[in-house]
């Protein structure tokens, strides 16, 4: 396959690092090389995160500016300030769903709106689409499947070379008995929601 | 996937740290003790949360120093050891680690040493491959999740045999990668051993270290000419011009030759670093015009090869630290693809990333979060002792109370750091000195200092942050905490009878929550001199309910939103307040009902949670 890296940016306590290993494992057992990279430490305090999956034979755990074949956003943001690491003509998928930063709770900075950031993404790539994340993410009735519903879309794209099946097949095999029914609904309606756009 | 169970030939998905610790299983450790620091905290709670299946014995020693100690002992019992830390805490452990490379350690030794390159989670990005030449240790440094295991296997093989301690030195991105490892083998954790008494060897004093240094040096040279042949250090690709690389680096290099096959070079990769192959490095370096020396921070190899150079009257261009490739921070692959244009004289690709205008996006620096008991004291403390105090910070997520609105860290030197050096700032300065440390830290090595304080008659007000827990790195335990949570352990050790026994008489002990009896004991101390210490208690919301089950009982909620509200959440910063225009609001889901806002505020009431 042509290698592809991904690169993830979100906000600490979002899942995350669990959506970056949980894709790396979804490739791995459909036999695809894979290094993945994750900063911990400051992060869980609500700081920004940012994590790699590296496809196709990479060595490098990292992905420096301009390299990322496709950012998967977990926040709008966060999506926006990670686009320097976006390669020209590279993709973007992202949560519509906001988190408010402290200063921007406090008042003291103004969340920009999403047309903003919209406008910004376009700038860089006509490629991008936002997900309703969260929306459908209640739609489960747990909410922390948010990031689910991203990776459902991701797979539904046909960016790589793995199906929601595989995917699907991943959520039975490596989550909880009692989360997987909800990460399975979440995964297909984010499917869907890119099959619709 | 468990590292315990699973036989030779499993192929899975690990963290470079959980690699490790899979490593040492193979080669039969017994014997692991660790002070938790990030990058390198994943190898040590790996082996806690597998203690109870594995027949290894496991320690969070109190400070590196005696983690590095207590190893080095059992090492010289004979059982094959590991000591686990990140770089800063290598200085402090660096006493008996270059004694322990004096005497040798019969057993094994390897020490983990994750440096963080780039600051990740550090106060400092020092390069810890000047400590395997201060002290004499053969060195490992993986670059892939499939080596942390096999050098970490290999390095307690070859550190028994060499009866020297062996380094594993690892960078930030090494410790959290993840790759594919396949598992070898596991060994039965040798956790007896017999000691041979040796007095002339094992004693040192003077005469014995004196005989020991020359003994370890005649050693590392025996070493040095296995490290010439070994497999770990290899050479690929032709051509006149070189590159030679470590560590991370290899991996940024190996995926530019791959992407660029354009860019022809011979290349010498070196897993096995130290004692400096310099019969190999010559072997490569003689029919080259020129190289380039690929290692993040210290032109460490750089110098050796130009040593070598010099020594052997080699005229080739060496090339290492320069604009593309600076002695700060991390390298990446467009680091290695420049350097390498450069060396070969062609263009160098343009930096092509998207450019966005970032300068009006809102900041998300970490902070502390909703319910943190250290949000309350430092409220207090301020509101008491405002600008007119400098505050003495230490390392933990306490240091997060550096940003405004808190400001409360004035300065920082590291571990155990704010009771000694509040100490000295007392002495200099007119203004009081408020000194803040964590309950880890203080037994880390707070402790010392307070004893310090009180022989040297300091005047100093210490507030000790016990939340019960080391939060920062991720609910590690530690003396100070209730052991009955964690199996085996019943009992703690209480701080108060400490500091008391320290020889402080001016103790308070109240709740970290509690706002009133707060500003009661800081007005008391504050009208007092000398060294005077206030324990301020309450457990770290997020290990209450992920460790000790607790459940939240109430939450907060605005009655009235008006000016005292908006006051109320410019003072506190607590994450589950937002604003609408001006009007106030507390999320309901991030709220962890620690109540301090109901105290300082009238227009905020407290509910039962879930109502």
């Amino acid at each position: 396959m042509k290698p592809i890296r991904i690169f993830f940016a979100g906000v600490g306590g979002q899942g995350t690092l669990t959506a970056t290993r949980l894709l790396a494992e979804t490739a791995l057992d459909s036999g695809i090389e894979v290094t993945a990279g994750e900063i911990h430490g400051m992060a869980q305090r609500g700081g920004v995160v940012h994590s790699f999956v590296l496809l196709g034979g990479y060595l490098s755990p990292k992905i420096s500016m301009g390299e990322a074949d496709i950012l998967l956003g977990f926040e709008p943001v966060e999506s926006l300030r990670a686009l320097p690491y976006l390669r020209p003509g590279g993709r973007v998928l992202a949560s519509d769903a906001p988190i408010p930063t402290l200063s921007v709770s406090m008042g003291r900075e103004t969340y920009p709106s999403m047309e903003n950031i919209k406008e910004g993404i376009g700038k860089c790539t006509e490629k991008f689409f936002f997900i309703p994340c969260m929306e459908l993410a209640k739609k489960t009735g747990i909410v922390q499947t948010a990031n689910t519903v991203l990776l459902g879309a991701f797979f539904a794209a046909g960016y790589l070379p793995l199906s929601l099946e595989d995917f699907l097949q991943s959520i039975e095999k490596r989550l909880a008995p009692r989360l997987v029914e909800s990460n399975l609904q979440a995964a297909r309606l984010g499917a869907e929601f890119m099959a619709s756009v | 996937m468990n590292l315990l169970d699973s036989g030779p030939g499993t192929r899975s998905l690990l963290l470079g740290n959980e690699a490790i610790v899979r490593g040492a299983l193979e080669a039969g450790v017994g014997f692991i003790s660790c002070y938790p620091g990030t990058p390198s905290s994943e190898v040590p709670d790996t082996f806690f949360r597998l203690s109870k299946h594995g027949d290894y014995h496991f320690e969070y020693s109190i400070n590196e120093k005696v983690a590095m100690e207590v190893a080095g002992g059992a090492s010289l019992g004979g059982v094959p050891s590991l000591v686990t830390m990140k770089h800063v805490g290598v200085n402090v452990a660096a006493d008996p680690m270059v004694t322990l490379a004096h005497i040798g350690t019969p057993g094994g030794l390897v020490i983990l040493c994750a440096d963080d390159p780039g600051c990740h989670s550090s106060q400092n990005e020092q390069d810890s491959r000047y400590y395997v030449r201060l002290a004499g240790l053969p060195c490992f440094e993986p670059s892939t999740a499939q080596e942390c295991k096999d050098m970490t296997r290999e390095a307690f093989e070859l550190s028994a045999r060499w009866q020297q301690p062996v380094m594993l030195r690892t960078t930030t991105r090494v410790n959290h990668m993840r790759g594919p490892v396949v598992f070898g083998p596991l060994s039965p954790a040798r956790t007896k051993g017999a000691f041979a008494r040796e007095p002339q060897r094992f004693v040192s004093v003077p005469a014995v270290g004196r005989v020991r240094h020359r003994a370890l040096l005649a050693n590392l040279e025996t070493i040095r000419e296995e490290v010439n042949r070994s497999a770990w250090n290899k050479i690929y690709g032709q051509g006149k011009t070189g590159v030679i690389a470590s560590g991370v680096s290899r991996a940024y290099l190996g995926d530019v030759l791959k992407l660029q096959p354009e860019l022809m070079v011979k290349v010498l990769e070196l897993g096995l670093c130290y004692p400096f192959p310099d019969d190999l490095v010559y072997n490569f370096l003689e029919n080259l015009d020129r190289v380039l020396i690929l290692e993040e921070l210290e032109p460490i190899m750089e110098n050796e090869v130009r040593r070598i150079c010099q020594q052997k009257g080699l005229a080739i261009q060496v090339r290492g630290k320069d604009k593309d490739l600076p002695l700060w921070d991390e390298y990446s692959t467009s680091m290695v693809s420049t350097a390498l244009h450069r060396l070969l004289n062609l263009d160098a690709p343009v930096e092509t990333g998207c450019s966005v205008d970032q300068s009006n996006l809102p900041g998300r620096p970490p902070n502390l979060c909703a319910g943190c008991p250290h949000r309350s004291v430092y409220v207090q403390v301020r509101k008491i002792f405002g600008d007119n105090a400098v505050y003495s910070s230490d390392i933990g997520c306490y240091t997060l109370g550096m940003l405004p609105p808190l400001k409360t860290a004035d300065f920082l030197l590291c571990m155990g750091s704010s009771v000694s050096t509040g100490c000295g700032m007392s002495k200099a300065i007119d203004d009081p000195v408020v000194a803040f440390i964590g309950d880890s830290t203080f037994f880390h090595s707070g402790i010392t200092g307070l004893i310090n304080a009180v022989y040297n008659k300091h005047d100093l007000f210490l507030i000790i942050l016990d939340n019960r827990t080391t939060a920062m790195t991720g609910h590690q335990p530690h003396p100070g905490v209730d052991q009955a949570v964690f199996e085996g352990k019943p009992g703690r050790i209480e701080i108060e009878p400490l500091v008391r026994a320290s020889g402080v008489n001016e103790v308070r002990r109240i709740k970290a929550l509690n706002q009133k009896a707060l500003s009661m004991a800081i007005e008391e101390l504050k009208k007092i001199s000398g060294v005077r210490v206030l324990i301020a208690e309450d457990p770290c919301p997020l290990f209450a309910r992920k460790v000790l089950g607790q459940k939240r009982t109430k939450k907060a909620r605005v009655a009235v939103s008006d000016q005292a509200a908006l006051e109320c959440v410019r003072t506190l910063a607590c994450p589950a307040f937002y604003l609408e225009g001006e009007e106030v609001h507390i999320n309901p889901v991030h709220c962890a009902g620690c109540m301090v806002c109901v105290q300082l505020c009238p227009s905020l009431k407290p509910e039962t949670a879930g109502s």
